[in-house]
Parts: C-alpha cells; structure tokens; sequence
C-alpha cells in the first residue's frame, strides 16, 4: 500500500493509519452534526464575501446613471448663456419711454452707424430758434 | 472601458456557485480527520470543535478566493495555529487557576456513558482488536511531543506528502521528515507490533 504522495508505507504506518482511519468512522453524530453547522456557517461565510461584488455593480449602474444625468442637466442649464438682468426702472422714466426703449426700431435710432445716438441727441438738442423741432 | 453585461453577471454568480461547491466539498472531506487531530492536540471535544470551525471560518474568509490545491496546506496550517492559541491559553488559564484558593474542579467535564458508547456497528473480535489498538494508538499518539504528533496525523491520517506537510507546519521540509522519524521512532518503542 502506498500513500503520502506515493511513497511506500512500512507495515506499521499501514496498521496506523488503519486504526486512525476507523477512529474517524466512529466519530460521533453530535460532533459530525457540528462539523456540517460549521462548514455551512464557512460557506456561507465565503459566498457572502462575494456577493457585494455583485450587489455593488447592481447599486452602482442606477447611482452612476442618476449622477451622470445631474451633471448633464447642471451643462446644458450652464451653457444656455447668462441671464440677461434689467436694470431697475427709475420713477422718472416715463411710460412712453419704455415704449421707446422696447421698440427695436427706436434702439436702431439710439445706436445708429456711428453708435453715438445721434438722433435723439439731435432731437433733444434746443434748436436755434429756441425750441425743439419736436414741439413743431 | 468593458461594461459588465448581463450574460458576465451570469457567469459570475455560477463561478462563485461553483467556487461554494468546491469549497463545501473540500471542508466536508477534511472536517472529520481535522477534528481528530484537533482532538489528538487538545485533548478535548467541544475545544477541538472549536478549533476546526473557527480554522474553517477563517480559511472561507480569506483565502476562498485562492486556487483549491492550496486550501489543504492553508486549512491545517490555520487550525495549528488555532489549536497553538487554544494551548496557550490554556496553559495562562492553568497558572492562574493554580495559584487561585478555590480550584473548579467540580466544573470539570464529567464523561457521558452516552458519548463515550461505541457506535452500533457489529463488532467482530478483528474489529475489537483494532479498537484496542485505536485506543492504544491514539494514547501514544496524544503522548507525542506536540511537532511530532502533527506531522504524524498530517502525514498519516490526512496523507499529505512532505511539501504539503511543511507548508501546514510552517517548517522545512527537513523538519518535517526529521519530525516524522522521531515520531514513528517514539510510537513504535511504545507500541511494540501493537499495531
């Protein structure tokens, strides 16, 4: 009989691990009992370990997906450009000066070629007569 | 970058099924001659139980993920280390117990008729011859210094050969067979042809 990775066994080994062998076979059934509740306990012990692994890629994909849709969402609010503030409206203008103001075409007239506003400088301007042309 | 798809989760949950598979069958193939060298070492049941569920424990915890051919050498390597804290302990416990003025002997085990009956097997006068030489063996073997008689049980019962023997052990591979020789040297002055 051979044994312990093929070397040959002298007669006592033999009988030794005969007699050890059949000690095993007489364990009782409370201690075999705990061994299984021990081996379950470990197996499940090792497949625990290695479950998060799976639960964290099944948590991770919808969490990831939810921050990547913020920040695209954060983008395209950040490029839609700055947001435009009036100034607030002083109690002398008059109502009909923010019809001007509004009118595209009275803007044109403000900043004309040169930029200057030159029309309505020009309007404003006391004539030599001594009144604007716009009492006329 | 791979993105893990639904076909890789599946095969991940088979190969960790199967690793579970592999690992039960291991621990189901050693539990028994683990827990009588256990036993051999400590000289007692529910200590010797202890040592192998916590060897177990720890083997599925840290090392379930290594290859199956090294879990054997770990596994006895961990439950000597286990069953060298349990004697340690043991031993602190004794000092303290001895210089103590009450000793507990009274919460001292006292032997079940029940557990210590022979299983019912039919016992025939060949199997009762080996039975005594069991029990002579396994006195003999409990009286071996403590190397010794673990690498007589890994290389007996457990039929490790000497590399796997000297990984269990945290030795040489000449330890081992120096250990061995010894082993075999004190059994058989002691023994006689016993066995």
């Amino acid at each position: 009989m051979s044994g312990q990775g093929g070397e040959q066994l002298t007669d006592f080994e033999r009988l030794s691990r005969q007699a050890l062998e059949e000690s095993v076979l007489r364990i009782d059934g409370r201690v075999r009992s705990r061994l299984n509740q021990a081996r379950q306990a470990a197996v499940e012990a090792a497949s625990a370990r290695r479950r998060p692994l799976f639960s964290r890629f099944f948590t991770l994909v919808p969490t990831a997906g939810a921050a990547a849709a913020a920040v695209l969402v954060t983008v395209v609010l950040w490029h839609r450009g700055p947001q435009i503030e009036l100034p607030p409206v002083p109690d002398s203008v008059h109502p009909t000066d923010l019809d001007l103001l509004s009118d595209s075409e009275g803007l044109d007239l403000v900043q004309d070629g040169d930029g200057s506003g030159s029309f309505y400088e020009w309007a404003a301007e006391p004539t030599e007569a001594g009144g604007s042309e716009t009492d006329t | 970058m791979p993105v893990a798809s639904h076909g890789d989760v599946e095969l991940s949950e088979s190969l960790t099924n199967a690793r579970s598979r592999a690992l039960n069958q291991f621990l189901a193939g050693v539990e028994l001659k683990a827990f009588k060298i256990a036993q051999a070492a400590l000289r007692h049941e529910d200590d010797a139980l202890d040592a192998v569920q916590d060897a177990m424990l720890q083997l599925a915890r840290a090392y379930a993920d290594k290859p199956a051919e090294e879990w054997k050498p770990l596994f006895y390597r961990i439950l000597e280390n286990r069953i060298r804290d349990m004697q340690r302990r043991r031993t602190v416990r004794g000092r303290v117990i001895a210089w103590m003025p009450f000793r507990g002997d009274e919460e001292e085990d006292e032997l079940d008729p029940i557990a210590l009956a022979p299983s019912p097997d039919p016992s025939p006068v060949k199997k009762l011859e080996l039975a005594e030489a069991m029990g002579a063996l396994e006195k003999a073997i409990a009286d071996l210094p403590r190397r010794q008689q673990q690498v007589f049980m890994l290389r007996t019962l457990e039929g490790m050969d000497v590399a796997e023997t000297a990984i269990a052990m945290g030795c040489s591979e000449g330890s081992v067979k120096t250990h061995y020789f010894r082993a075999l040297q004190a059994l058989r002055e002691q023994l006689g042809e016993l066995v």
